[in-house]
């Protein structure tokens, strides 16, 4: 089976698309109106007590913000996986959630000393009465334990020491977390006892973001996979450690997936069932079939080779903002490395371009480690589009393959170029630093790293 | 690392500066009360016949801080806020940037919060001071006087010196 | 009544005008208690002028509050102690409390208002500096007993020092000899300054039944000049 080309499809209403700065703004707009709730209730402070107090005020709103906020990022809706993308959202919420741990920490601490000095008690004594006798502060203890034992788990360090399972399944509790923390927030929430409205308010932000959860999580995908019916129909070895899949089913086209977005891939088999791993597209979709190639990497990769045709898939997604609509320039130069030839695969067939506005450099350490390589042949001399295969054990720094001065001999007018750069993270830095070094501005530039 | 010390920065830097623009330089809390200034004011209240007085004579000083007239007064009334001690309405007395006064509208006590600050401090008995000169005391408490024997009580004095 | 009352109002920026209400209130109260005035409620009730249903809410509370009172001291307090209805046993205290009430009302947050010698306090009387309630010895005139300290505290004493005996044990309907003076401390002065005269009434039962109190603190010099203590 060959892969197909480019073809003309109906006209669709376009896709939402809610860029990376838009995000961050909304994001800082709300966090300005939960400030302002607390502005509105606070006539005047004086004093050292009440000053711990109100600091502890302000981290607490923020912190019940901010955790809807980490949530609505991980509910995987399309208009931010699109517009912001996926590497980037994953990014957002890790840096966001460990500020977030941090300001719940604040918060309880600054609470038992500012109530400690107003009440003119000892800081053990204030936190046995908080504990004991305000409603619900025991729950919000609870809570915010559970965030401090997701956030050490989470970091780098014990990350690596820890199987993705056993990490994954700790991060669900913060889950549990805002749950158990959301009573106290009304009950003994100064801006929110006595108002009506604010709670209203509060109520539907927390209740919004679970509806995104509970849609695009969980009733979405039940949705598209039974009214798509994924199933493979091939499974092909490309070389010897990679393997393309080739997935089936009805209507495809309504998934609205675009060149060089990626699904999370479900396998229906009694060993592959439980993991949902994300592939690249590595071709343009077509209305009845999608493909995908993937390196072999563990165990769960090598069982892809004995997908019997047939086998049920659920896929989530289409995924990522790796696609067509961040290019602005007419010249369009793709960087793959290793495996991340796979979405620029897709990319090199779609991204429109008269002859000789889109070059593809492929970068691998061994001649058997091309893949796709006649495809791209096939593409490079139908479009009159250029590829270049870059092929060598990396050097000292690993950069010399994409060393400015290459580049640019390779690529005649670099820096008018837009660049997609995808592969390994080393070789995506130097990738970049050559780049910036040639005088490609930093905006021009898109990448999605695989490893988040 | 350095994104790090940004955000605490950033986030500290904030809050201060929240918490700043809501600070006025007249502090109003139980518990931070100036020394100087207190106002101190006794009255007497109308005895049977023999030693009444028609209307109770207040003697005093008050601690209103007499500021130039020079801007305009004006009385601005907060809305009920929840405080450490239960809801409060304020109504605040401004003249130019000093606040002049300070009126309580509404305190509800919330039970938990102000019978936790109430019971802060326990009665205790001082064993070893006899003297009243050297006690330092508030008020005294004795069996009941007349307004004959105020004159010579030991809580006439104490009130003679806040008079002062 | 013939009370002296003191006013001591900390709280900064106190708007002092209060103060006049705060009489008017006791005024008020002298008007409708006062077993001295011919034309006052109680008066009138203890010369059948009256029924109690026609009496103001304040003085129907009262007397039933001094009901609960006599049953909470087997007796030892009663509006009939001398024989004729004189509920000035709690009147006092309860007046206190009332004019207290009010300065909290209108944003009081430290004060201590002392009529004839019983003392209802509010707050703290400086920064991290509680009320310094002096007690008058009842036999050395002009020097302290004792000290208490104490935020939030009514003190109220009973005693035959300075007018003479004028509590009686109402079993006995004698004056009791063997205490000089009782000083109760408490939260809310009515109830103090009831039990202080309910205890000084009991004479040398006294201190069993202080003992037994909950959240009442006592200090009693005993007619020969002994101290003790219950509750401390």
């Amino acid at each position: 089976m060959t892969p197909p080309s480019a073809r003309a499809r109906a006209p669709q209403p376009p896709l939402l698309r809610i860029s990376p700065e838009v995000a961050l703004g909304a994001i800082g707009v709300g966090a300005l109106a939960v400030i302002a709730l607390w502005w509105k209730d606070t006539i005047f402070i004086s004093g050292w007590g009440d000053w711990l107090t109100n600091a502890g005020r302000i981290t607490g709103l923020l912190a019940g913000y901010a955790v809807i906020v980490l949530l609505a990022l991980m509910a995987r809706v399309p208009a931010l996986e699109r517009g912001v993308g996926t590497d980037r959202l994953v990014r957002w919420h890790a840096a966001g959630g460990r500020y977030t741990v941090c300001l719940a920490v604040a918060h309880t601490l600054l609470i038992i000393w500012g109530y400690a000095v107003t009440a003119h008690s000892g800081l053990v004594h204030e936190t046995g009465s908080l504990l004991t006798t305000y409603p619900d502060v025991m729950m919000g203890t609870v809570a915010v334990g559970l965030l401090v034992l997701v956030g050490i788990v989470s970091a780098r360090a014990a990350r690596r020491r820890l199987s993705y399972e056993t990490w994954h399944f700790v991060h669900l509790y913060t889950y549990l977390a805002i749950a158990l923390a959301f009573s106290h927030q009304f009950s003994t929430g100064a801006d929110f006892i006595n108002r009506a409205q604010a709670r209203w308010l509060w109520s539907l932000m927390y209740i919004a973001v679970a509806a995104l959860l509970v849609w695009y999580r969980l009733l979405a995908p039940l949705r598209s996979a039974l009214r798509h019916r994924l199933h493979v129909v091939e499974v092909r070895q490309e070389n010897a450690d990679t393997v393309s899949v080739y997935v089936s089913g009805l209507r495809i086209d309504e998934l609205r997936a675009e060149p060089g977005q990626f699904f999370r891939w479900r396998f229906l088999t009694r060993d592959l069932w439980w993991a949902a791993n994300p592939y690249s597209l590595s071709a343009a979709p077509r209305p009845d079939l999608l493909r995908v190639t993937v390196k072999i990497t563990g165990s769960h990769s090598a069982a892809l080779r004995h997908l019997a045709p047939g086998t049920k898939v659920l896929a989530e997604g289409p995924y990522g903002s790796f696609t067509a609509a961040r290019r602005t320039r007419r010249k369009v130069l793709l960087i793959a490395g290793g495996v991340g030839i796979t979405p620029l695969r897709a990319l090199f067939e779609t991204l429109p371009g008269r002859p000789g506005d889109i070059t593809l450099l492929y970068r691998v350490n061994r001649p058997e480690d091309l893949v796709l390589a006649t495809e791209l042949d096939a593409i490079a001399a139908q479009r009159r589009a250029r590829v270049h295969y870059l092929v060598g054990p990396p050097k000292f720094d690993g950069s010399d393959h994409l060393s400015p001065r290459r580049l640019q001999r390779l690529v005649p007018g670099l820096a008018q170029h837009d660049v997609y750069v995808c592969g390994p993270e080393p070789m995506m830095n130097a990738a970049r630093t050559s780049l910036r070094t040639s005088g490609v501005p930093r905006r021009n530039i898109h990448d999605e790293s695989f490893t988040f | 690392m350095k994104r790090v010390l940004l955000s605490v920065t950033g986030t500290v830097v904030g809050l201060v500066a929240l918490l700043n623009f809501k600070t006025h330089g007249h502090p109003i809390a139980a518990g931070t009360l100036p020394s100087a200034g207190l106002p101190n004011a006794s009255s007497t209240s109308p005895a049977q016949a023999g030693t009444s007085t028609s209307a109770p004579p207040r003697a005093g000083t008050s601690s209103r801080s007499s500021t130039p007239a020079a801007s305009a007064a004006r009385t601005i009334a907060g809305s009920a806020v929840e405080t450490r001690y239960g809801v409060v309405q304020v109504q605040v007395s401004v003249r130019g940037t000093k606040i002049t006064n300070v009126q309580f509208l509404q305190l509800t006590a919330f039970d938990q919060r102000s019978a936790e600050i109430n019971s802060a401090a326990a009665p205790i008995l001082l064993q070893e001071t006899l003297s009243a000169q050297s006690a330092h005391i508030d008020t005294v408490s004795g069996a009941s006087y007349t307004s004959d024997g105020y004159a010579q009580s030991l809580q006439s004095a104490l009130d003679q010196v806040g008079i002062k | 009544m013939g009370t002296v009352f003191s006013f001591d109002v900390r709280t900064p920026g106190f708007d002092t005008t209060v103060l006049d209400d705060a009489v008017d209130i006791l005024q008020d109260i002298d008007a409708r208690f006062s077993t001295f005035r011919d034309d006052s409620e109680v008066s009138r009730l203890a010369a059948g002028t009256l029924r109690i249903s026609e009496c103001s809410e304040d003085v129907q509370w009262v007397l039933r509050r001094c009901a609960e009172l006599t049953a909470e001291t087997d007796g030892y307090f009663s509006a009939y102690a001398g024989g004729a209805l004189d509920p000035s046993g709690l009147v006092k205290g309860w007046a206190i409390e009332q004019a207290s009430d009010l300065l909290c009302m209108a944003g009081s947050t430290s004060h201590c208002v002392n009529g004839g010698g019983d003392v209802q306090c509010v707050g703290w009387a400086g920064p991290d500096t509680p009320w310094r309630v002096g007690v008058s010895h009842p036999l050395r005139r002009g020097e302290l007993a004792t000290v208490v300290t104490g935020t939030d505290l009514a003190v109220a004493t009973s005693g035959s020092a300075e007018r003479g005996a004028h509590v009686v044990d109402p079993h006995t309907r004698r004056a009791p000899g063997a205490l000089a003076s009782v000083t109760l401390i408490g939260r809310h002065l009515s109830d103090v300054d009831a039990y202080a005269t309910a205890a000084f009434a009991m004479d040398d039962a006294a201190r069993g039944w202080l003992e037994s109190l909950d959240g009442f603190r006592a200090f009693v010099v005993q007619a020969d000049g002994a101290t003790w203590s219950t509750g401390f």
